[in-house]
């Protein structure tokens, strides 16, 4: 019995996702067990593209933090910098003007638009509907230059400043905004006819990946993710932020909990998105578009939660009274799914895995954080700022001097 | 259900041609908002340094020979810049500007990168107090 | 001296592989047109194996080196052996035998066979997957596509190619057997792994299948063989159901008809998991052609 038990341990079959897989567009390690195509385990290891964001974020100051954390995710942009000034404003005891905040909730409905564009196209490639994958990543095209239209820049908008945001909107750049909608209200209407009536395409997503809505619960999913499974979360109507309360959103619910909800959930939500953005334009408030923030910010702490594309984006801002921040922690959506394809993979076909990882739409240098250091067997060990500094001076003396 | 949704896009697709941008040969329309090379102008500017002091990744110097007379050199590292136009939006002045026509800033050194703003004769006062043994990024060219 | 002439330069050896390369250009261009997107130009086939070939090839460790040159070598031998016995550009084939249809279609299966066996001989975990994958489906569209190729064979009352390919130019056999057309078509998609039946090579899962460890050389002659496969496959199919292949222009009209219905499959469908892939074939493929067959029997003997 014992020796039976222990050629099953050298007998198991690890299929190794990552961290460089086509499959993944960005690093992280997966181990999918498997017997024969079927998945018995799985596990992650994540951390691969930290770059010590939160650290750099303490010398610099307020103004040029904007700018570092909106490069924290090159997708979400726009929701990184809306959460950090929010965060500030509230420590600064300063609230952005009404024309601000719409213009605040209208790019951001826009970057949900191009990152949910974007996700349909991954998800038909990692099924290999190369097709849908071209049309959609063609017809995203549309968003992309309306954004540069608006903002200067197709990725990084840099909208916001501290205390409100930086360009306005006239009646022509309002122009075309609504005709780059309305074709891609029509695209919309195409793609969800397709993703919710291809056979094919239905036979990879229906029925996979099934969570309920109690899993959903247990293992704390966000976004999209939980909407699919009929858990109403959504940080734009639990705590309205920006113009949100002025210019809400429909919350788009399925209680089908598969991957085929997910798709469907995400296409309606841009459909939500590009109504929100209809009223936000025939009701943008007049007035002016930046108030002051002052160089240094008062001592104190703040949170600050804004709805991702993904999710729940968290910001924790901590100020001493100086011109830089003392501390700031991010915790963006990607970690809360993380454990759902886990759970879910189990039991899943292999060929279902980079579906299923593509279902919680993963972003996985948003969401590597703090650093562990692991070195021989399970030691772990959280170094210090200091002692990751010295290892640093250490190694590179010893390459100067030759001893490698 | 049905089989082959995008059946009509594919038909389509077959007549229309490819949504590829031919860029190199074609150089795209870029909006005019867009923003590009910084620009500066030194009339006007009085010398604050907000926009230096803003700046996310350190690709502006104000160089000031003589604060009295406005005789202001601004120095712009492109391959520094991000583009994210704080300075611009800083500047009160309006001595800042992005240009949404020069976006084409690739070269196979850093050389060309380095770029002085400022009267000309103030430029040749700065460029000459540096020898470019010392610079050699900042050798005139 | 004539006899050399045919085997290396036409229509054999050069001129088969250039017309493989030609036809995996219109494939690749075809579906990016289709896709709206620009595609490869035209000596971009070339370019890849001229590449490819210069490249190091790189045996990993725990692999038998051996087998690891050879099987790339056996399968391009293969089909370039199978394309003796087919219409090639509407010619009569260079050799015909009786029987030679079951010769072909078992020539074409070598280079499956090898890609499944170079799998299985890297100690690779992606081409493991991909060798078993691989060879699953190999028994899963086997059958009904050499089934679907008999029906033909049975109506012509002979299993030699030339034979066949005769009688196809007087009855267009697409219309009195087009449940087997199909399947074969579908079949030849199975066999060279297009989407949506490229689960073996899914590049989402396991990064190229059983081919993951190979490079330069051994990579090259691979899809060397594929290409050739498809040409041979092509001609096949054309000259069975569409009308026979008599000339060169017939050739190329057909065998483009044919590879147009392939991309537009390959465009339009979502790729299957295996197991829905061998579900598909036995439910469906296997039991439609043997009904068909059963009915051509039947009218034989009636």
């Amino acid at each position: 019995m014992h020796t039976n038990e222990h050629t099953a341990q050298i007998e198991k079959f690890i299929i190794p996702i990552g961290p460089q897989h086509p499959a993944l567009k960005e690093p992280g390690h997966f181990e999918f067990t498997v017997d024969g195509e079927i998945v018995t385990h799985a596990s992650v290891r994540l951390g691969y593209a930290h770059r010590g964001i939160e650290k750099g974020v303490e010398s610099r100051n307020w103004t040029q933090n904007l700018y570092l954390l909106e490069r924290v995710c090159g997708i979400c942009s726009h929701v990184h910098a809306t959460a950090y000034c929010l965060g500030v404003e509230k420590l600064a005891g300063v609230e952005a003007p009404p024309r601000a905040q719409a213009i605040r909730e209208l790019v951001a409905e826009l970057e949900r638009i191009h990152s949910h564009y974007l996700w349909l196209g991954v998800t038909a490639h990692e099924a290999g509907f190369d097709t849908l994958f071209m049309y959609t990543w063609r017809d995203r095209e549309t968003v992309m230059d309306i954004l540069e239209a608006i903002s200067g820049n197709r990725v990084h908008y840099s909208a916001n400043i501290l205390g409100g945001v930086k360009f306005d909107l006239g009646e022509k750049e309002a122009q075309t905004i609504r005709q780059g909608l309305s074709f891609l209200e029509e695209r919309t209407h195409h793609y969800l006819e397709v993703v919710s009536q291809d056979a094919l395409f239905l036979q990879r997503t229906r029925g996979i990946g099934v969570m309920t809505l109690a899993q959903a619960e247990t293992i704390g999913v966000i976004g999209p993710t939980a909407r699919a499974s009929g858990l109403a979360r959504d940080v734009r109507l639990d705590d309205p932020y920006a113009a949100y309360d002025r210019f809400p959103v429909p919350i788009i619910l399925d209680d089908r909990g598969d991957l085929s909800a997910r798709v469907v959930v995400r296409l309606k939500e841009l459909l939500a998105s590009i109504e929100t953005i209809r009223h936000i334009l025939d009701d943008l408030p007049p007035g002016e578009l930046t108030v002051r923030v002052p160089r240094k910010i008062k001592p104190g702490e703040a949170i600050s939660r804004v709805e991702a594309p993904r999710g729940e984006l968290f910001y924790f801002i901590k100020s001493n009274g100086s011109e830089m921040p003392e501390r700031i922690h991010i915790r963006t959506p990607t970690l809360c799914n993380m454990a759902s394809v886990l759970t879910l993979a189990v039991g899943h076909h292999l060929a279902d895995m980079p579906m299923l990882l593509a279902g919680i739409d993963p972003c996985f240098s948003c969401n590597d954080r703090g650093i562990v250091v692991q070195y021989g067997g399970d030691d772990h060990d959280h170094w210090t700022w200091e002692r990751l500094r010295q290892f640093g001076i250490d190694h590179y003396k010893q390459l100067e001097s030759g001893v490698f | 259900m049905k089989l082959a949704t995008l059946l009509k896009d594919v038909w389509q697709s077959l007549w229309r041609r490819p949504a590829t941008e031919a860029y190199p040969l074609v150089k795209p329309e870029t909006s005019a908002r867009f923003r590009g090379q910084l620009h500066y102008n030194s009339q006007g500017c009085t010398g604050c340094c907000l926009c230096n002091k803003d700046c996310p990744a350190n690709a502006i110097e104000m160089i000031t020979l003589d604060k009295k007379n406005k005789r202001f050199v601004l120095r712009y590292d492109m391959d520094q810049c991000i583009y994210c136009g704080q300075c611009v939006q800083n500047c009160r002045f309006s001595c800042l500007s992005m240009s949404p026509e020069e976006w084409e800033l690739a070269a196979a050194g850093k050389e060309p990168f380095t770029v002085y703003y400022g009267q000309e004769e103030d430029v040749k006062d700065v460029l000459a107090k540096f020898t470019p043994e010392d610079h050699p990024e900042a050798a005139p060219r | 001296m004539t006899q050399l002439i045919h085997l290396l330069f036409f229509p054999g050896g050069l001129f088969l592989l250039a017309l493989g390369m030609g036809y995996e250009w219109l494939d690749r261009k075809l579906l990016a047109r289709l896709q709206n997107r620009q595609g490869p130009r035209w000596f971009q086939p070339l370019a890849d194996t001229v590449k490819l070939l210069s490249k190091e090839e790189i045996i990993p460790q725990g692999a038998n080196p051996w087998l690891f040159i050879f099987l790339p070598v056996v399968a391009l031998a293969g089909t370039l052996t199978a394309a003796l016995y087919v219409p090639l550009f509407g010619l009569p084939p260079a050799h015909s035998l009786p029987g030679d249809l079951i010769l072909t279609i078992y020539l074409l299966s070598l280079l499956t066979l090898g890609t499944g066996l170079a799998g299985a001989n890297t100690p690779n975990r992606f081409s493991l997957v991909g060798a078993t994958r691989t060879l699953t489906q190999l028994f899963a569209y086997e059958a009904p596509f050499l089934m679907a190729l008999l029906g033909p064979a049975i109506v012509a009352g002979s299993w030699q190619i030339s034979i066949i390919n005769d009688f196809a130019g007087r009855n267009w056999l697409i219309v009195t057997q087009f449940v087997g057309f199909l399947v074969a078509v579908i079949g030849l998609m199975g066999k060279l792994e297009l989407p949506p039946f490229d689960a073996p090579e899914a590049e989402t899962e396991i990064v190229s299948g059983a081919l993951t460890e190979y490079s330069g050389r051994g990579y090259a002659l691979f899809r060397l063989a594929k290409n050739v496969e498809l040409v041979v496959g092509l001609t096949l199919v054309a000259s069975f159901y569409l009308g026979g292949l008599a000339n060169p222009l017939a050739f190329i009209l057909k065998t483009g008809a044919l590879l147009l219905i392939i991309v537009g499959v390959q465009t339009l469908l979502t790729r299957l998991r295996l197991d829905q892939t061998v579900g598909l074939w036995w439910r469906y493929g296997a039991l439609l052609v043997l009904a068909q067959w059963l009915m051509i029997v039947l009218a034989k003997i009636i």
